[in-house]
């Protein structure tokens, strides 16, 4: 039977049955994922699928049966697919981020996070000088929502309501105004960060015209004498979310300097290089923020004590930055080992044994 | 220096013609060789094994799709939850809007880095189109790119999508400047053959259309070698110098095409095209016999076979044809 076959057809008759038990297991790996694959499933794929694009590889050379190179094709595809799925778990992932891959980026960004802080700081002093020299400067910075009907028509007791106010009788007033504000700086944050690829600028101007805010509230509540209450009241979650600001716009900052200064490298490499860490940045903003939504519609209104207010703010502040100074500080291989991002280049097939067994 | 640029122009008129002599006779093998490459192969993906693998990559229409796909499902899934806490009649007071925005916030990037993550580059969306992302790199897809390509989704499509839909508050300045955005990103993806949006640019990330692997049978295996078709038909080399691979792909695909057949339709026109296709090729090759018109296929099946065999012995001995025109390259290249 065997000589009756032209030389491409003996090859593929050769190893069909190879190829049909592959697609069997490839099938089963897309239904229920790999993880879920037996023992010798998860062998026969790795060896099998390297058979596969062998046979691929010899059929392009020798074979013109379109059949064939289209199967072999979509099922050397397949198998790739399921052989090179990500092999890490969701918990791996987050304890990843968390143990290691955050507090990492964050230390290779200092640099980038004195510049952003130094921007929000600039916008402070800015906006506090401009409350000094005429306080109108008011209404044209802040948005006429975002002030909850503070301004410097307000009276002191009006402002010292909103600091003081207690829960139940603005509860609705405030979760509108928290979720806003909450908004409001999710806002903020992502522009700071996205914006950054454009050159750092827009970034930078957005952190100076976020510390115009702040500058501006400041002034107004120290005029009035009340500026340590205001500064109680911020510090619940201010701490956490303009930390959380300052950090986005670190990340945008290090899109912006690959932009900027791209080195040996092509801009675009050069930008996928200083993403890895700049994700890190804009994930951890999110999360801090979120953080900060919570403290704010929470902890604000339960803790009204001025002192508490800033024991508790300040220490979370100081949580923070304990586990970015302390956190993932391995030996140097596996740091080295992190910032290749070398978790992503480990072989699916070697640990694809050691998932099943 | 005058004189320099003045004589090639001179003396130009004579080359131009050659070459757009040379172009046209180049052109017919041009077009075949394009037709046969399908439009949107993902280039040079290369695996760790070495071998190249070909990806179809998702077009915007497709993507478009899927995205919408996605919006439902989210938007019908927030819209499930809140109807479960109406019917369950759960007092929530303030909760309303701190449910409303952990959910909002959820069905946006959240959704999409998770179900990446965890389904190996499909979101619902993607899954019930048949997409699916992968790394650029041939490597396995990892968490960062899937983070990265959707954070950037936030800028690309929801926050523009969220104006657009606040459109009638904006004044003209915004709204121009918002539909500029969108034109922009919409672009992006149409100047890169990869289609990658600018997400996928950071992350290194492709979306391809998910492969499906069918066998059709091997068709040289109905020709046995001493059987009654082979010895009815035999064919000589010289007949078989007319045609290269193009042709016999194309040949293979009709012959493919039938039986079974989805009516008696599209019987009689499969059986009239293999009746048009034998009469050509007899002309062309010269056969001597004469063959009746409903031996089409048998004859067409062992012209096959003759013709494979023969074009894959002459590609092992380096001489790979490319079309019916690689006489008159080979010529050329003399």
């Amino acid at each position: 039977m065997s000589e009756d076959l032209i030389r491409s057809a003996r090859f593929r008759a050769e190893r069909e049955a190879d190829w049909k038990r592959l697609q069997e297991i490839v099938t089963k790996a897309e239904k229920r994922g790999v993880r879920r694959l037996s023992f010798e499933e998860a062998r026969d794929l790795a060896i099998l699928y390297r058979q596969a694009v062998n046979s691929l590889s010899v059929a392009r050379e020798i074979s013109l049966d379109r059949a064939l190179l289209d199967y072999l094709d979509a099922l050397c595809a397949r198998a790739y697919l399921a052989v090179y799925a990500p092999q890490e778990t969701l918990a791996g992932v987050v304890w990843r981020f968390f143990a290691r891959g955050c507090p990492q980026a964050m230390r290779r960004s200092g640099w980038h996070l004195l510049l952003s802080l130094f921007a929000l700081s600039l916008g402070v002093v800015a906006g506090w000088l401009l409350f000094i020299t005429d306080p109108s400067w008011w209404n044209s910075f802040i948005p006429g929502d975002l002030g909850g009907g503070r301004g410097p028509g307000a009276s002191t007791q009006q402002l010292l309501d909103v600091i003081y106010g207690d829960g139940q009788e603005s509860g609705s007033q405030l979760a509108a105004f928290a979720t806003y504000l909450f908004s409001h700086n999710v806002r903020i944050a992502i522009f700071c960060f996205a914006l950054g690829i454009l050159a750092c600028i827009p970034s930078f101007v957005l952190a100076v015209y976020n510390g115009i805010i702040l500058g501006l509230f400041l002034a107004l509540h120290f005029d009035r004498g009340i500026g340590w209450d205001l500064v109680g009241w911020l510090s619940i979650h201010g701490v956490t979310e303009l930390a959380a600001i300052v950090i986005a716009c670190a990340g945008g900052f290090r899109l912006g300097w690959a932009v900027i200064f791209p080195g040996n490298l092509t801009r675009r490499d050069q930008l996928r290089r200083h993403g890895r860490d700049a994700a890190k940045l804009a994930v951890l903003a999110a999360i801090m923020l979120l953080v900060a939504g919570i403290l704010e519609g929470f902890f604000r209104q339960l803790v009204q004590d001025m002192e508490t207010r800033l024991i508790v703010g300040w220490g979370i502040g100081l949580l923070w930055l304990l586990w970015i100074l302390l956190a993932g500080r391995g030996s140097t291989a596996e740091r080295r080992d992190e910032q290749r991002g070398a978790h992503a280049h480990y072989g699916g097939n070697d640990r694809l044994g050691e998932d099943a067994a | 220096m005058t004189d320099a640029t003045t004589t090639p122009n001179g003396a130009s008129p004579a080359p131009p013609k050659q070459s757009r002599r040379q172009r046209r006779r180049q052109r017919p093998s041009k077009v075949t060789s394009r037709r046969m490459m399908p439009e949107h192969l993902l280039p040079d993906f290369i695996p760790p094994e070495g071998v190249p693998l070909r990806f179809t990559v998702a077009g915007v229409g497709a993507r478009l799709g899927a995205q919408l796909t996605d919006i439902l499902i989210t938007a019908g899934f927030v819209l499930g939850i809140i109807l479960l806490v109406l019917l369950l009649r759960v007092e929530l007071g303030d909760g309303w809007s701190i449910l409303f925005s952990i959910l909002f916030l959820f069905i946006r990037a959240p959704y999409y880095i998770l179900t990446e993550l965890l389904w190996n580059g499909q979101t619902l969306g993607k899954k019930i189109t048949g997409l699916r992302v992968i790394s650029a790199t041939g490597g396995s897809l990892e968490a960062h790119s899937v983070v990265v390509r959707n954070l950037m989704k936030e800028m690309e499509i929801f926050v523009p999508g969220t104006y657009l839909i606040m459109a009638p508050t904006l004044d003209g300045l915004t709204y121009v400047i918002v539909l500029l955005w969108i034109a922009i990103l919409l672009i992006v993806p149409l100047t890169n053959k990869r289609r990658q949006r600018m997400g996928d640019m950071v992350a290194n990330t492709v979306v391809i259309h998910h492969p499906r692997a069918v066998m059709a049978p091997d068709l040289t295996a109905k020709v046995p070698a001493h059987s009654e078709t082979a010895e009815r038909y035999p064919f000589q080399s010289h007949q078989l110098d007319h045609y290269g691979r193009y042709e016999l792909q194309t040949l293979e695909r009709v012959l493919q095409a039938g039986p079974p057949y989805s009516g008696p339709d599209a019987k009689r026109r499969h059986e009239q095209s293999l009746q048009t296709i034998m009469g050509k090729i007899l002309a062309k090759i010269d056969y001597p016999e004469k063959v009746p018109e409903a031996d089409a296929l048998a004859f067409l099946q062992a012209f096959y076979k003759a013709q494979r065999a023969y074009l894959e012995s002459r590609r092992l001995f380096g001489d790979a044809r490319e079309d019916k025109f690689h006489k008159e390259e080979n010529g050329k290249a003399e």
